[in-house]
């Protein structure tokens, strides 16, 4: 409870937003639930961890550069992003995980009375950070699991500014080709801010998978994200970026916060960025992952949605909440779907052998 | 779902009777321009014309109050609002200043007679924001006659959508014609009442609606608490056994909640269209009516998001209890109890008490812990019988390890642990019913 004077401070936008409370310590998890390990298969980390040259740069790095400030706009990170994409360097700006560079934008296009519209049932982050800045957020209804183009173009007025797109969508996994990228690009004609999300780009592997970034020069107004979270491994470290177009980037950098990437982070991402081994190696590891987990929700006979990214969906016959809770005695870590607006479902990280089988095992005791 | 702010007129005065005929007059025109009836309007004026005098009688006049009278749609609250430094607070126990055996004692009590001029009452303290007291009057509707609404034909296609005015009366129609009284909320036989609600923002209702405006079902829910939220349905009607409408209709219910500060969904008027599988049954409790029948009403519950685990604080005599409903719900908490070291405890408990007449229920909440603890509850039980509410209830917060030395008192005078409310206050909540007529 706060005072009558502090409250009168606050905007009513802020007063009626509840902050989001992340997940205790580990240990202290699994004290309560009386587990005595834990898989973490609730955020689709990569069990892999970092590509080897990033983990070489962790292992290697030296205890008084914590005294030293880092790059404050992540140069040497920049100039590879560039050489990689064939971009210039002012075409990136990087983020304290993607999470960050989200504001940028947002804060970047907004002001009072605009809006964004994405999906209802897709990565949260959008929507909160537009609704605490005093936005509206335009949620537009999945179709058929994906983002509804149309539907989206149908909701936009003058005062919309950014159009957010999950490419491949976060939790369903569902995805746009490039054709029906493209289709929707020309639509907007340049006139809003397009962000498409590509933080689980990586995993997909399939040939008309649109690769964002490839398009900037094309579409002016198109801004991509993508992030060192999954595929890469680095999610402790908190690194993330977006690219757009050099005007567009420009206007972003306005309201970017320097200095707020740790020397460790750019500098692992950096040795990460060219290991495509590593992909390879995590992608075969999630078809795995998968085949061992859908073989075993046919025995359960448990419906489920399965796209492109390193998770899969899974429809239970009880509130995904109390699974959540009875599977955590088994130390399985899941991710409820409520708060996705998924109600009874429950979204699982592919990883290895070991914890996929011992989900299955957990999974059919509590059912 | 929104909690916006209701119209609301604010008058500050000190606790001095020179100002009654101001707050007298003040509550009276601001109930009639808030849409209460003549009678309505007067029977607040007087409940709120009894508080005042009450505090001025407790007070000092150089101690202000602040009445903040709010439109909320379907009713008018008068809120009194004051820091009293010193203040005996055992002033507001309803039973401390009579003799419950003297009847004529009771007449005096000012704070008693002003709850039984309205639909709801309660005394709060607030941390940082002094002491409260509310008072709630309902508007007047008309009952619905007996006669309900044609049976709605099997809906092949519907849309799951918000209603207008006239398809809620339908809704709350059809559901009063096709459900037994019992398990439908008492709002529902005032249909404007239930429009009203809507329009306020306080509840919402979405509805299974097919193209010619046929109403195959619908839910309604609102606010129970800071991080409750109280689903009434789904209620279907005249679609089949297993028909999707109830699933499609509780998923934009929690749609709608689902990135509210909502921690649970609560349903405590269940039907067999209740979609069990969305919810944990937390247990039951027995609600008689003023015929003196009664009825067992399970509590569904669904937590809203992942559970971090918690510490909570119990009383040895509940601790096996407690254990066993925290095992059996598979809810993670760390049980602390407390313990009795010959401290020096304050002479005098207080409690509040939200009075439901309409449904015949009072509900205690402690406010203050003291050594006279059973006393004072045996005091508010004479009080009830005579009041005629038969059906009593204690909250227990499990943050506050104060509350849990309650506990044997409450045993004494014939409570029972009913039910685990997780996050339902501070932290969870146990409800203790009084166990007469409970099995």
């Amino acid at each position: 409870m706060i005072s009558a004077y502090i409250d009168r401070l606050v905007p009513a936008y802020v007063r009626h937003f509840e902050a989001y409370v992340p997940s205790k310590p580990d240990d202290e998890l699994m004290k309560l639930y009386g587990c005595a390990g834990l898989f973490r298969l609730n955020n689709n980390e990569n069990p892999l961890g970092p590509p080897p040259e990033a983990q070489k740069v962790i292992n290697r790095f030296p205890p008084p550069r914590a005294s030293i400030y880092p790059s404050g706009d992540a140069y040497h990170l920049r100039h590879k992003l560039a050489e990689r994409f064939g971009l210039e360097p002012d075409q990136f700006l990087v983020g304290n995980g993607a999470n960050e560079v989200i504001g940028f934008v947002i804060k970047a296009f907004c002001q009072e009375g605009d809006n964004i519209i994405t999906a209802d049932k897709t990565f949260a982050v959008y929507e909160w950070v537009a609704r605490f800045s005093g936005f509206e957020a335009r949620l537009v209804p999945l179709k058929d699991m994906g983002f509804d183009d149309e539907g989206m173009i149908g909701r936009i007025d003058e005062r919309t500014k950014i159009l957010f797109i999950c490419n491949p969508n976060n939790p369903t996994g569902a995805w746009w080709n490039k054709d029906r990228l493209r289709r929707f690009l020309d639509r907007i004609s340049g006139r809003r801010i397009v962000v498409v999300d590509e933080a689980y780009c990586e995993f997909v592997d399939k040939d008309d998978f649109p690769d964002g970034i490839s398009l900037i020069r094309e579409y002016p107004n198109l801004v991509i994200f993508r992030t060192f979270s999954k595929m890469y491994a680095l999610a402790g470290l908190r690194i993330g970026y977006l690219a757009g177009d050099k005007d567009t980037v420009d206007v972003i950098r306005r309201t970017c916060v320097v200095y707020s990437i740790n020397s460790l982070a750019q500098e692992a991402a950096l040795a990460a960025i060219d290991d495509r081994e590593h992909i390879l190696r995590t992608r075969t590891m999630v078809r795995e992952g998968k085949e061992i987990v859908l073989a075993g929700l046919e025995r359960l006979g448990l419906p489920y949605v399965n796209g492109e990214g390193n998770f899969i969906m899974i429809k239970l016959p009880m509130s995904d909440s109390l699974a959540y809770r009875k599977l955590m005695k088994y130390g399985i870590m899941v991710r409820t779907m409520t708060g996705f607006r998924f109600p009874n479902y429950i979204r699982l990280t592919i990883s290895g052998r070991e914890p996929m089988e011992a989900f299955i095992e957990a999974l059919a005791k509590i059912l | 779902m929104d909690k916006h702010k209701n119209p609301t007129v604010t008058l500050s005065v000190n606790n001095d009777t020179v100002f009654l005929p101001v707050i007298v007059s003040f509550i009276e025109k601001t109930a009639l321009a808030m849409g209460l009836s003549e009678s309505g309007a007067m029977s607040l004026t007087l409940a709120g014309e009894e508080i005042f005098s009450y505090l001025c009688r407790m007070a000092s006049p150089d101690d202000k109050v602040t009445i903040n009278c709010t439109r909320g749609g379907w009713y008018v609250k008068v809120e009194f609002s004051f820091f009293i430094k010193d203040f005996d607070l055992q002033a507001f126990n309803l039973t401390s200043t009579v003799c419950i055996e003297d009847d004529k004692s009771l007449e005096d009590m000012g704070l008693l007679i002003a709850s039984r001029f309205v639909d709801r009452f309660r005394y709060s303290e607030e941390k940082d924001e002094g002491i409260r007291l509310t008072l709630i009057k309902e508007k007047d509707y008309p009952v619905i006659g007996i006669e309900g609404p044609a049976l709605p034909p099997f809906l092949s296609e519907y849309s799951i959508r918000r209603a207008d005015p006239e398809e809620l009366k339908t809704f709350a129609l059809l559901a009063s014609s096709f459900y037994r009284e019992q398990v439908i909320p008492q709002f529902f036989n005032y249909p404007g009442k239930l429009v009203d609600m809507i329009a306020s923002g306080e509840y919402q209702c979405v509805l299974a609606v097919d193209r010619k405006g046929h109403v195959g079902g619908g839910i309604v829910w609102g606010w129970a608490g800071i991080k409750t939220v109280e689903c009434y349905g789904p209620y279907i009607f005249n679609q089949g056994e297993g028909s999707p409408i109830a699933e499609r209709l509780l998923d934009a219910c929690l749609g709608a909640i689902a990135k509210t500060p909502a921690l649970g969904l609560l349903n405590r008027l269940s039907t067999p269209d209740l979609p069990q599988t969305y919810f944990e049954k937390l247990g039951e409790l027995r609600i008689s009516d003023k015929e003196g029948s009664s009825t067992d009403l399970p509590a569904w519950f669904r937590q809203m998001q992942e559970d971090p685990g918690s510490t909570v604080w119990a009383h040895k005599d509940l601790e096996g209890w407690l254990r066993g409903e925290y095992q059996r719900l598979v809810f993670p908490r760390e049980i602390r109890t407390v313990t009795e070291a010959g401290e020096t405890r304050a002479p005098f408990s207080v409690l509040s008490v939200i009075f439901d007449r309409q449904e015949g229920m009072a509900t205690l909440q402690p406010v203050r812990y003291g050594s006279d603890a059973e006393e004072t509850l045996a005091n508010y039980l004479r009080l009830f019988e005579k009041e005629a509410l038969g059906n009593i209830f204690f909250e227990m917060d499990l943050m506050d390890a104060w509350q849990a030395c309650f506990t044997p008192a409450l045993l004494n005078l014939g409570f029972r642990p009913r039910m685990v409310l997780p996050y339902a206050g501070a932290g969870d909540q146990v409800i203790f019913q009084r166990s007469s007529g409970l099995p």
